[in-house]
Formats: structure tokens, C-alpha cells, sequence
């Protein structure tokens, strides 16, 4: 799951990337309107964060411009203001969520992963896929009832696939939604995570689809 | 009359005041004229009646004085009416029959002590002269009297025709004309005041306009005075309109401070609480230290905010589109839930609130609504006077009494898993009571809480 992340304030930036990474989050930051609405119309995200009170364009401007610009991804708003009338302003330009600062980063958490998983079409906060299955709200898989250890980049990928189970996903997209913005993506280390997510799982569960990519299956064929 | 006297009562007495004293001076004027002319009518009567009887004088062979025929003609036929007249010559005094034989006693024209019986006159002291002359006394019976006196010489020597006539010959005809003059008078005048009120009221109703503007600039049903005036008031309307805009720029300008305060306390305050949490031992009490921080500096800013907009002027706030867009807010967080909303107020409903206010407080009201309720969500108003009560309910679990009493306490969070829960209610509370509303808490018929706000009605 990979989110963007447009908060001016760096410290503030960097504290909550950090919580998100530790949450298996792959995080790209913008610290102004500018980059922030060059990136979301840019890059593939799964869910956007973005503060209001933004330099060079306000936030509620760069929301409404990836609307604009067709980009339908979910984004949380983050406001220092109570003012509810700011929230209506964020909503009327297309935001699905808000956190009023302070807040507590289990929230964000919480918040985005379940407007990832609304985002995808599923309105249970439990998926599943043969014996697998995805806790949403706490991003926790289970194999046969019993929790799997995961690292980030093996989560990440699992999570995609299982987000768009029985469709093949794009080597591309697979590698947008694991890899952030800095890390040159490589697409031979994508392989290797997935091999050693099949090794965890079992083989059976992902499909490779020759020149395309991959596809998580319920073996329900 | 004291400086903040009416100006419709200033102009109206102050015209009233000149229109009386001009139709009591022209009624004066005309009096003095008429007097004048009714006087001259009988003088001239008066002045026939000495020329005949001057021409009728010839003396005796006594040295007497006697007419020549009768010159008792009407009016000077009647007894003891004020027509009289009199000769009194060197050695006789002749007389009207309407004296009926008494003396007719009259000023000496020449500063003389009156005659009769006269003695003879010197003759240098008398002149004759060739007009009678005017004098006004008392005559015989009691009456006053006007006189003509003319000093004439006779082969008996000199002497002098006396002609009167009762003052009520002057007076009766005179005061006849007046009370007719009176009336004409007064009913000009009354028609004056009359024209004068409707001019006045007229003149005054471009005031009358402005302050019914003003009113409604206050009431929030527009946003400035219009500018189209008549020339005198045109300079306030055009100052009433700057210290408006001025007004609302000063509102704007506190407003950007206090919301660029919020962001600049609650960023480092939201960097702090997420780095604490790294730190597991004694995180706890650190957490609540933030967030108690971050509910004092709600509230504060809260408290600034209201002071900001503390000014004369108030809004005018449609609230059903508000709810609506609260709940196009709330119904996507709460995505997860089957949740009824219905809005039931009327879309022409307003309070006289700002509208930033009207959503803090019943966005906050909204929120723990849509948050505890099972599956519904009513808002509906209800008109009482010059106020507006704005009902949320759900059908949720409700509260205590007790806990309804705890919720308006500021900064009581009933439930530290669900967002502002009390809390926002004590931020409603106060801002309803900023507009001279309250907010009051009991239990639903849907079975939940029930939050009444009651706000000034706009209009």
C-alpha cells in the first residue's frame, strides 16, 4: 500500500511517514501544494494525506486539481483548523476523510486503511482468497487461521494482490505500490519477493502471468 | 430643545412656530388695515355731517349762533346713541336731539381744559382750521365715543362743530370682518401644518430608509446599505458602506490570525504526540498531557475566534443547505455504516449566525450523532418567537443523566475512542450561548440523544 503523503511541516512529515513505514506503508512525501499535486497526478497512490494549510497551493486547490485531473484515489484530510467549514470545503472537492491535528497515528492508521479497502470495492473489513485472509482494519494476514510474519515489501505486494484478487495485476503497478518514489525500482527484486511470499503461502496461491504479471487466486477456478 | 431631540419634531416645531407667528402678524397687519379703512368710512360720514352744519351756521342779530334748518338726519336722529354733534359758538351752544340736551364733553383739540360751557375762544389760540381734526374720548351716557373737532369762524365769531360717532361703529363692523378673518386665518394655518407634517415626513422618509437598511444590514438580510440616495444622505450611506466593508475585513483579518494560530500550535503539538508514541515507557501520561494541550488550545481559540466575530453586525444563515453539507461529510466517513440521515428543516429556515459557527456547532453536534447512532439521524427545527431551535437525534445508546451533565462540562471526553465526543458539545454550548442561545441534552424519541440548540431567528 503506498500513500502520499503533502504536509509542509517536515518534522511532522517524517514523524508520520515513519509511523506508516513501521505499519508496512510505502510513503512518498510532498512538502507543498506544487510537488504534492505533481505527484498525485503523476504517480500511482493508494490513498493520499494531505494537509490543508499547504504553501505555493492551498490543499483544498491540489485536491480539486486531481480530481480534476481524474485522479480518483481516496485521500484523508489533515487540518490544524476545527473549522468545520474547512472540512466542508475539502468534501465539496472530493475528500473522503479528515483528522483534526493532533491525532493519533493508530487513527491515521486506521482511517486509511480502511478507505483503501472501500476503495477496492469491499465493504467487509475482512478479506479472504482460498486459505488466506486480510484483516484490513489491523492489516494482519492469516494463513489457515494462524497470523503470517511478513516483512514491508512482502506485505506490500500481498496486499496489493490480495486488494485485487482473481484480476491479474500489472508487474508495473505491482512495483509503484511497493517501491517509493526514491528507490529505483528493480524488477528482478520483485520476483524474488514474490517467490519468497510463495514460499510462505504456498505456491498455488499466486499465478504468474507470462509478460504481464501476477494474480492472487481463490483456486476457485 | 436638547441635541438628540427628533428631527422631525425640530422641523415641525420650528415651522409650526413661524406659521403662527406669521398669520398672527398678518392677521394684525390686516385688522390695522381694516380699522383704518372702516375709521375713514365714518369720518367721512362725520366729516359731511360738520361741512353741512358749517354751512347751515349763521349768527342772529344777538350775536347767536343758529342753523339754518334741521341737521338731526339719521344717524344723528337717534337719542343717546353716539351720533351726536355739537357747535359750541362765542355766546350759544348748539345741539344734536340725539344728545338729548347732556353735554357732549370732548378733548379740546388744542390742549385746552374742554368746553363746555366754553369761554369765548381767543382767537389767536384757535386758528380756524379747514379739516377736522380726530379725537377719542368718553361721551355723555358712559359710551366711548371718536370725534371730529373743526374750529370755524362765524360773523358770531369763532367757534367749533363737534361731530361723534359710537366707538361700536368702528368696533362692531371691525370685529364683524375679524371673525371672519380669524377663521379664514386659522384654516390656512391648520392647512399649512398640514402640507408642513406631510413635507417633513416626506423630507425625513430617505432616513427612515437607511435606518430599515442598516436594520437589515444587522439582521444579516444584506450585505451593505444601498448606494443610491439622495445627495444629503448619500455621504453616510457611502461611510455607512466603508466602515461595513472595514468591519468585515477586520472580522476576516482576527479570523486568518486565530485559524494560522490553531495551525501553527496544532502541528508541532501533532508531531510531538506522534513521537511520543515511539517512546513506549510513560507514553501514556505524556499522551494525555497533549492531549489536554490540545484541548485547552481548542478551546482558547474557540474563545478567540467568538471574540472576533463579538461585533455589531450579524449574519444570516440558511441552515438546511448547511446540515446537508455536514452530513455529505460525515455520511463518507461513516461509509462503513448504514446510516438514515434525515434533513427536515425548511431550506428557507436562517439564524442569525455566522456560518462558520452554525457549522462548528452543529457540526460537532452532527458528528457524535452519526458516530453513536444504530442507524438514524434526524435534524428538524421547530420556531419559537425570536428564537430557532435546531434538533439533532439518533437512535443511539443516549447518555445518562449523569453523563449528560458531564458532557457540557468543557473538556470532558466521554469516550476516548470516539473523536470530540463531549467535548464538541461544550464547544457547542459556549457558542450557542455567544449568539444568547443554549444548547440542552435529553433523550430522543428514536431512543438516542437528543441535542436542542436554540439560536436567534434571522428576520
Amino acid at each position: 500500500m503506498k500513500i502520499l503523503l503533502v504536509e509542509d511541516d517536515r518534522r511532522l512529515a517524517q514523524e508520520i511517514a515513519h509511523a506508516l513505514r513501521e505499519e508496512n506503508f510505502a510513503v512518498d512525501i510532498a512538502a507543498n501544494g506544487e510537488d504534492g499535486q505533481h505527484l498525485g497526478e503523476t504517480e500511482s497512490y493508494d490513498a493520499a494525506v494531505l494537509d490543508l494549510g499547504l504553501p505555493k497551493i492551498p490543499g483544498v486547490e491540489v485536491l480539486r486539481g486531481w480530481r480534476k485531473q481524474e485522479r480518483h484515489l481516496p485521500v484523508l484530510i489533515l487540518t490544524a483548523r476545527d473549522g468545520w467549514t474547512d472540512k466542508v470545503d475539502g468534501f465539496k472537492a472530493g475528500a473522503d476523510d479528515y483528522l483534526t491535528k493532533p491525532f493519533r497515528i493508530e487513527e491515521l492508521v486506521m482511517r486509511l486503511r480502511a478507505l483503501v479497502r472501500r476503495a477496492s470495492g469491499y465493504g467487509a473489513p475482512r478479506l479472504s482468497c482460498g486459505p488466506l485472509s486480510f484483516e484490513t482494519q489491523t492489516g494482519v494476514f492469516e494463513l489457515d487461521g494462524l497470523p503470517l510474519k511478513l516483512t514491508a515489501l512482502e506485505w506490500r505486494v500481498l496486499e496489493c494482490l490480495i486488494l485485487r484478487k482473481d484480476t491479474v495485476v500489472e508487474r508495473s503497478l505491482l512495483s509503484e505500490k511497493v517501491y517509493e518514489g526514491d528507490v529505483g525500482t528493480d524488477s528482478n527484486s520483485l520476483e524474488v519477493i514474490v517467490a519468497r511470499l510463495r514460499r510462505k503461502i504456498g505456491k498455488a496461491l499466486i499465478e504468474t502471468e507470462r509478460g504481464r504479471g501476477y494474480k492472487l487466486s481463490s483456486g476457485s477456478r | 430643545m436638547s441635541r438628540n431631540a427628533s428631527l422631525g419634531r425640530r422641523l415641525m416645531i420650528g415651522a409650526g412656530v413661524f406659521i403662527t407667528a406669521a398669520l398672527v402678524v398678518a392677521a394684525v397687519l390686516i385688522a390695522f388695515v381694516l380699522h383704518r379703512f372702516v375709521q375713514g368710512q365714518i369720518d367721512q360720514r362725520l366729516d359731511a355731517q360738520i361741512l353741512f352744519l358749517s354751512s347751515m351756521l349763521h349768527a342772529d342779530g344777538d350775536g347767536r349762533l343758529r342753523l339754518a334748518g334741521s341737521a338731526d338726519g339719521p344717524p344723528f336722529d337717534r337719542r343717546r346713541h353716539g351720533w351726536y354733534w355739537e357747535i359750541a359758538g362765542p355766546k350759544n351752544v348748539l345741539r344734536s336731539r340725539s344728545l338729548d340736551a347732556a353735554d357732549l364733553s370732548y378733548p379740546d383739540i388744542n390742549g385746552r381744559p374742554p368746553p363746555p360751557p366754553p369761554p369765548p375762544r381767543m382767537e389767536d389760540d384757535a386758528p380756524p382750521r379747514d379739516h377736522p381734526a380726530p379725537a377719542d374720548g368718553l361721551g355723555p351716557y358712559g359710551r366711548g365715543l371718536h370725534f371730529r373737532i373743526l374750529n370755524v369762524s362765524t360773523p358770531a365769531g369763532p367757534a367749533t362743530i363737534v361731530a361723534s360717532s359710537p366707538r361700536e361703529a368702528v368696533m362692531g363692523p371691525l370685529w364683524e370682518a375679524m371673525r371672519t378673518l380669524a377663521l379664514s386665518l386659522g384654516v390656512l394655518g391648520v392647512a399649512l401644518i398640514g402640507a408642513m407634517l406631510i413635507q417633513v415626513r416626506l423630507g425625513l422618509r430617505p432616513l427612515e430608509r437607511l435606518r430599515h437598511a442598516v436594520a437589515e444590514v444587522r439582521s444579516g438580510l444584506r450585505d451593505k446599505v444601498p448606494e443610491a440616495q439622495p445627495s444629503e444622505v448619500q455621504p453616510l450611506a457611502d461611510e455607512l458602506n466603508a466602515l461595513l466593508i472595514q468591519n468585515a475585513a477586520n472580522l476576516e483579518r482576527a479570523r486568518k490570525h486565530v485559524s494560522n494560530l490553531a495551525h501553527g500550535l496544532k502541528t508541532p503539538l501533532a508531531t510531538l504526540a506522534i513521537s511520543l508514541q515511539k517512546h513506549p515507557t510513560g507514553s501514556n501520561d505524556l499522551h494525555d498531557l497533549v492531549t489536554l494541550m490540545e484541548r485547552r488550545i481548542r478551546h482558547h481559540l474557540g474563545r478567540a475566534r467568538s471574540a472576533a466575530l463579538g461585533g455589531p453586525l450579524r449574519a444570516r444563515t440558511a441552515v438546511a443547505s448547511r446540515v446537508d453539507d455536514l452530513a455529505l461529510v460525515l455520511d463518507k466517513v461513516n461509509a462503513d455504516k448504514e446510516i438514515a440521515f434525515v434533513n427536515r428543516i425548511p431550506p428557507e429556515l436562517a439564524v442569525a449566525c455566522e456560518p462558520q459557527d452554525i457549522d462548528e456547532m452543529l457540526g460537532n453536534v452532527l458528528e457524535n450523532a452519526f458516530v453513536w447512532c444504530r442507524s438514524k439521524v434526524g435534524v428538524s427545527s421547530v420556531e419559537e418567537g425570536r428564537s430557532i431551535v435546531l434538533i439533532v437525534e439518533d437512535d443511539g445508546p443516549g447518555l445518562s443523566p449523569e453523563q449528560m451533565s458531564l458532557a457540557m462540562q468543557a473538556g470532558q471526553r466521554l469516550d476516548e475512542r470516539s473523536p470530540g465526543f463531549g467535548f464538541g458539545l461544550s464547544i457547542t454550548s459556549e457558542l450557542t450561548e455567544l449568539y444568547a442561545g443554549s444548547l440542552t441534552l435529553d433523550r430522543s424519541e428514536l431512543g438516542g440523544l437528543r441535542v436542542s440548540l436554540r439560536l436567534p431567528s434571522s428576520g
